[in-house]
């Protein structure tokens, strides 16, 4: 009896708690807060209101406005909306909401910051967009992906990691979410932009936007200083489609071994250098120390300051690891452009550097070509026979 | 849940009309600053570094964790940063005819001895940072600016690439090399001639600065902004490491020895 008494509690208590629960919202970037250590709480509060004039909550998005820059070319907030705000499937006439919420947010989280529910079981940890930085594309380090670059992430998923493919969802579903994708981004960098601009421009007792009729003067430059940053941050989006990296045509050759074998070579010389990270055995074994970008920002090597991080929601330090090569599973793509992207490029927010410029496109091609060869040699499909393979490891 | 203050901005930022500049005012005449950073304290002993890539050949230079380098013997501490600090509607000044000739010049960045040479860079926007690769083993220089797109190439053995930053950063930038991760530099891109980095003696010098009120700013890479330094056994506070000076005509302005306490330096 007592025990159904407090089941039926415990359901009230659910279902009232469902009624009220809170309207979604923005979490503030609380870890690169921290980091620019400047930040006070009525300022990270200035920084939370100007973001939401701005850009809105999760059920109601907006696009900022600038003076001289058309936002709705770089996102849409007709497009926007099918994917912004809580599921909804009650009436199959409507126009559908909530597509990020039912597909992306239990592992990229609400704000787009990689800390939905399921993230921390899964590696590596699902992507944290807000530093505008995208490993898998067609532009150089410092470019945004491209509009197709992001559509082929979420056409082909990512191999290797948690993922999928939405291959199966129609076009103006996909369109939506790559425009919420870059919408999320696109807040959480102009987010980080006011942190550091708050940490090296203003006291304590300052804020990014005062309020108004204080000093006319001190608004309007302050206003300046918001349209400023805003619109570096977009215009580094909308500039992204012009600077995807042009692919030479693979030389045609008909001796595609010996194009493997040049491309041994120079995976093995001083001047591509791959070995040293992915190993003497291309098992990705060479450095094994490392971390990406988004890690290190909460300083891994230190375990002390780390933990100061985890409190502050940010998971667990994770080493980033060079790609084994010889398991025929490539994140970014297994076409042979994609690979040629990766080499010439380099990975932004890893330590994956960009190819020399000594490195001509048929230098590139032949690593793509050993590369890809390497899953099919004796070594890759069974075990080690003996001496022969043993190697150094650090 | 939106404020009236911010519902207020989002209209300014709808129909803003902006105030034009203010005028920076200049005298006639130039002059020098300069002094010296010493530590208040026994100055710490540097930390040998783990080597684990390329022994055979970065094992070879007793390389030291160069994090905070204090001289043994005179406590100066090397590689603090003062450069000329500028407010958002300043315009940097126009800088004084002998740094003319090093205005397009190639500023050295050098992968040497398994460590970057110097371990600070100043870079003006309009030279040319060129990194070279002094080594027989091969590096990647990667450089995570903000303002400029970050870069990082490989750069091969005996080998060495050009680059161009045209925008300034406004803090000193992180350098490293991916493949020896004990590797790290820094590099300060200005649009203007007024940065030093203190030597081995922790003394620095800003040459022929128009004459006139400037504000300079000090940064460290352990201390981050150099918040507060002991003169003539006075604490001053220096808000975001930033200072006041007045430059007169023909006049090398020196403030001595600033004392720099070890409770500065700490991990970030």
């Amino acid at each position: 009896m007592g025990r159904a008494w407090a089941a039926a509690v415990g359901v009230c208590l659910l279902l009232q708690a469902g009624c009220n629960s809170p309207e979604a919202a923005f979490h503030f970037n609380a870890v690169y807060a921290h980091k620019q250590s400047g930040v006070t709480k009525s300022q990270a509060k200035n920084v939370k209101e100007i973001l939401i004039a701005q850009f809105g909550t999760p059920d109601e998005p907006a696009i900022p406005a600038l003076p001289d820059m058309d936002v709705s070319s770089v996102i849409s907030l007709d497009r926007l909306k099918m994917s912004a705000g809580p599921v909804e499937r009650t009436d199959d006439t409507a126009p559908r909401r909530g597509l990020y919420r039912e597909h992306c947010a239990h592992c990229h989280g609400v704000t787009g910051d990689g800390r939905g529910p399921t993230a921390r079981f899964l590696n590596p940890y699902p992507r944290d967009y807000r530093r505008g930085t995208s490993k898998f594309k067609s532009t150089p380090v410092g470019g945004r992906p491209t509009h197709a670059d992001l559509k082929r992430i979420l056409v082909d998923g990512i191999p290797g990691t948690a993922m999928p493919s939405f291959k199966l969802l129609a076009a103006d579903e996909l369109e939506s979410l790559i425009q919420y994708v870059k919408y999320l981004a696109i807040r959480g960098e102009v987010e980080r932009s006011y942190i550091l601009e708050i940490d090296a421009e203003l006291e304590e007792e300052d804020l990014l936007l005062n309020v108004p009729g204080e000093d006319a003067e001190q608004v309007a430059d302050q206003v300046e200083v918001i349209q400023d940053i805003t619109s570096m941050v977009l215009s580094r989006w909308a500039n992204a489609a012009g600077q995807a990296t042009e692919v030479p045509s693979h030389p045609v050759d008909d001796d595609k071994l010996a194009s493997i074998t040049r491309g041994r070579e120079l995976f093995f010389g001083t001047t591509a250098n791959c070995v040293k990270c992915h190993g003497d055995t291309a098992l990705g074994d060479g450095q094994t120390t490392d971390y990406d970008e988004w890690t290190k920002e909460i300083d891994p090597t230190k375990p002390h300051l780390a933990a100061e991080y985890v409190a502050l929601g940010a998971f667990t330090p994770r080493n980033i690891r060079p790609r084994n090569l010889r398991q025929g599973v490539y994140r970014g793509g297994r076409r042979p452009v994609d690979i040629y992207w990766r080499i010439k490029n380099g990975i932004e927010g890893t330590p994956m550097p960009a190819a020399p410029a000594t490195l001509r496109s048929d230098d590139i091609w032949h690593l793509v070509d050993y590369v890809r060869s390497l899953p099919y040699e004796a070594l890759s499909e069974g075990r080690t026979k003996g001496r022969e393979f043993q190697r150094e490891r650090n | 849940m939106i404020s009236k203050r911010v519902l207020f901005a989002a209209l300014l930022l709808l129909c803003s009309s902006l105030l034009s500049s203010a005028a920076n005012v200049q005298a006639a005449g130039w002059g020098s600053i300069k002094g010296r950073f010493v530590y208040d304290g026994a100055p710490p002993k540097a930390g040998p570094i783990a080597v684990n890539k390329d022994r055979e050949f970065c094992g070879k230079f007793n390389l030291r964790d160069e994090s905070l380098v204090v001289n043994p013997e005179n406590r100066g501490v090397a590689n603090v940063i003062v450069y000329l600090y500028l407010g958002r509607r300043d315009t940097p000044p126009t800088p004084h005819p002998s740094y003319e000739k090093t205005a397009d010049a190639e500023v050295m960045f050098s992968n040497d001895k398994c460590r970057f040479s110097p371990r600070v860079a100043l870079l003006r926007t309009t030279q040319t940072l060129k990194i070279a690769n002094a080594d027989t083993v091969g590096h990647n220089t990667k450089i995570d600016c903000f303002s400029n797109a970050p870069i990082n190439p490989i750069i091969p053995a005996g080998s060495d690439i050009e680059q161009q930053f045209s925008a300034q950063e406004r803090l000193p930038t992180r350098v490293s090399c991916s493949i020896h991760p004990w590797m790290t530099g820094w590099l300060v891109v200005k649009n203007n001639p007024y940065f030093a980095v203190t030597d081995e003696n922790g003394a620095f010098e800003i040459k022929n600065l128009p004459a006139g009120k400037w504000t300079l700013q000090v940064w460290q890479e352990k201390s981050g902004y150099v918040k507060e330094v002991k003169k003539g056994g006075k604490a001053t506070k220096w808000k975001k490491g930033r200072f006041k000076i007045t430059v007169k005509d023909g006049q090398t302005e020196n403030m001595g020895d600033l004392l720099v306490s070890p409770k500065l330096f700490k991990d970030r």
